[in-house]
């Protein structure tokens, strides 16, 4: 197989590999998942969690 | 609120401080150089006839001072603070954390001492000679060490966005340092590049290409995910828009670099595969800008009231305004007008001064009263001082450089009807002289802030602690 082959089927797969990405993100994955990690910067502050995310709904 | 003490964790803030009170000093030394430099470009006896004054050796201080003295210390700095604090634990080997700040620091006086010198590998932004950089190579795989570990002993179950960029940033930039110092030294302060030709262009502009992509960019978009929602105090706007931010971006920079050879020996193919690879970060970088800002979304007011989160989202329309100027730049026909002209500079210096600075002094103002015992800065007014000081110095330079750089291009490329040029280089810069003056005036104005900073970070750090007490939220 030449390089030129080789390249192709590395492109596609990059291609497949990005699809792929988005496909996991925005049909397979819940939201609440997401949301969680979203709060992770919040998660170390003195205040629970829960106080923490309700204030951020609330706003 | 204060960040001092969280859950239980007790956090190793001494290097984060350390790094964090150099990243304002080395600002200050490489904007000042920056100054200097633009004053001998209006006034050229400024570099009084010294060698180790002139521009040629100054300029590649004022490029290492800025990028690898101040921005990469502010990296070290967030970077060791944030993944500190969203992954719940303490840093993984103290000892060589640091020793990265030990390192890095000799590093820095290195490059002070031997780029005046006139001792240089001759490549941009990766002038250091080898000496020094095997010294980087060190400091950065004991940087990669101690994240890397961090990350792994972590107290969460998921690795928080801003983590993944920096941890990007990490790898690539070890990768590319390595790649494109490979040179045989035939002396302590002299060596060349294993690359010939064409190919040590390419490798050197694959390396100064992704600096800017990874260092400036992906480890500063590391910081805006922590930084920008902390301060505004809600989460990013999609934390799903975030995940491919991050994979579109790391997946698409690393082929942008042909760009900078446009019109060279470099085959016209490999040209072309810069170019459209250029225009499409546009895609990214643009869906990064609008995560950051719209993080915002329903909290605006805040910037009324809170010159922190003025710089952290300016930073981010800067951001937004280079990473359009930037892809359309790389297309040929449009280089052909911007190349070698001061364009280009205007174009560095609104992602350096616009971006790459305002993000981190943002940064700096949210971290410093953190790491030091404090609920805030010492004196708010003047961090709107210094937003202030700082915005206008930056649109003065980069409007300066786009007059100029515009005008350059065109005069370079006037034709006679005899097929003749139309001006000479030295009419175009006479043309271009004031706003030499321009961009000096714009520099100055950067330099004051910085060091109205300076003396709200002393402050800060020379109150009792717990004495400045935090803002009250508006509600």
């Amino acid at each position: 197989m030449d390089m030129a082959t080789l390249h192709s089927i590395f492109t596609v797969l990059v291609f497949v590999g990005f699809i792929g990405l988005v496909v996991w993100l925005f049909v397979l994955k819940r939201k609440p998942d997401f949301d969680e990690q979203a709060n992770l910067p919040f998660a170390d502050d003195q205040k629970p969690k829960q106080q923490q995310k309700q204030e951020s709904d609330h706003e | 609120m204060s960040q001092t003490k969280s859950l239980n964790v007790d956090y190793n803030y001494t290097v984060v401080r350390l790094f964090a009170v150099t990243t304002v000093l080395w600002g200050i030394v490489g904007m000042v150089v920056g100054v200097l430099l633009a004053a001998q470009l209006y006034w050229p006896a400024l570099n009084f006839d010294t060698a180790w004054l002139t521009y040629s050796r100054l300029r590649p201080l004022h490029t290492n001072a800025v990028i690898f003295a101040f921005g990469t210390s502010a990296l070290f700095a967030t970077s060791y603070y944030v993944v500190q604090r969203t992954c719940q634990v303490r840093l993984f080997a103290e000892k060589l954390a640091m020793f990265t700040f030990i390192g890095w620091q000799v590093v820095i006086i290195a490059a002070a001492i031997t780029l005046p010198l006139g001792i240089s590998q001759s490549k941009e932004y990766a002038e250091l000679e080898w000496p020094i950089d095997i010294l980087i190579t060190l400091v950065w795989v004991s940087y990669a060490i101690v994240f890397f570990g961090t990350l792994v002993k972590r107290n969460t179950s998921h690795i928080y966005v801003a983590n993944w960029f920096y941890g990007g940033f990490i790898i690539t930039v070890a990768a590319l340092h390595i790649v494109n110092s490979m040179v045989i030294p035939v002396s302590l302060f002299k060596s060349y590049s294993v690359y010939a030709g064409a190919v040590d262009a390419m490798v050197q502009w694959w390396y100064g290409h992704n600096a800017v992509g990874f260092l400036l960019t992906a480890g500063f978009l590391g910081m805006m995910y922590y930084f920008v929602p902390k301060q505004a105090g809600r989460p990013v706007y999609s934390y799903r828009l975030s995940v491919v931010h991050f994979w579109a971006l790391i997946a698409l920079y690393i082929w942008a670099g042909s760009h900078h050879l446009h019109y060279t020996a470099l085959p016209d193919w490999t040209q072309s595969v810069g170019m459209v690879m250029s225009v499409i970060l546009f895609v990214p970088s643009w869906g990064g800008m609008i995560n950051g800002i719209m993080t915002l979304s329903g909290a605006w007011h805040k910037l009324k009231t809170d010159p922190i989160l003025r710089f952290l989202i300016v930073s981010l329309s800067f951001y937004g305004m280079s990473t359009f100027e930037g892809p359309m730049m790389a297309i040929k026909s449009v280089n052909a007008l911007s190349h070698y002209t001061d364009w280009t500079i205007g174009h560095v210096h609104s992602g350096a001064l616009g971006w790459v600075a305002m993000i981190s002094i943002g940064a700096m103002y949210h971290l410093i009263p953190a790491v030091f015992n404090q609920g805030r800065m010492y004196s708010i007014k003047l961090i709107n001082t210094h937003f202030w000081l700082h915005t206008i110095g930056v649109v003065l330079y980069i409007v300066a450089m786009w007059i100029s750089g515009i005008m350059q291009g065109m005069m370079w490329r006037a034709v006679n009807t005899d097929g003749t040029l139309t001006y000479s280089f030295v009419q175009s810069l006479e043309a271009s002289y004031p706003f030499y003056l321009m961009r000096f005036i714009g520099g100055c104005f950067v330099v004051t802030g910085m060091l109205i900073m300076a003396y709200n970070v002393v402050k800060t750090i020379r109150a009792k602690d717990g004495a400045l007490e935090p803002v009250a939220e508006a509600a």
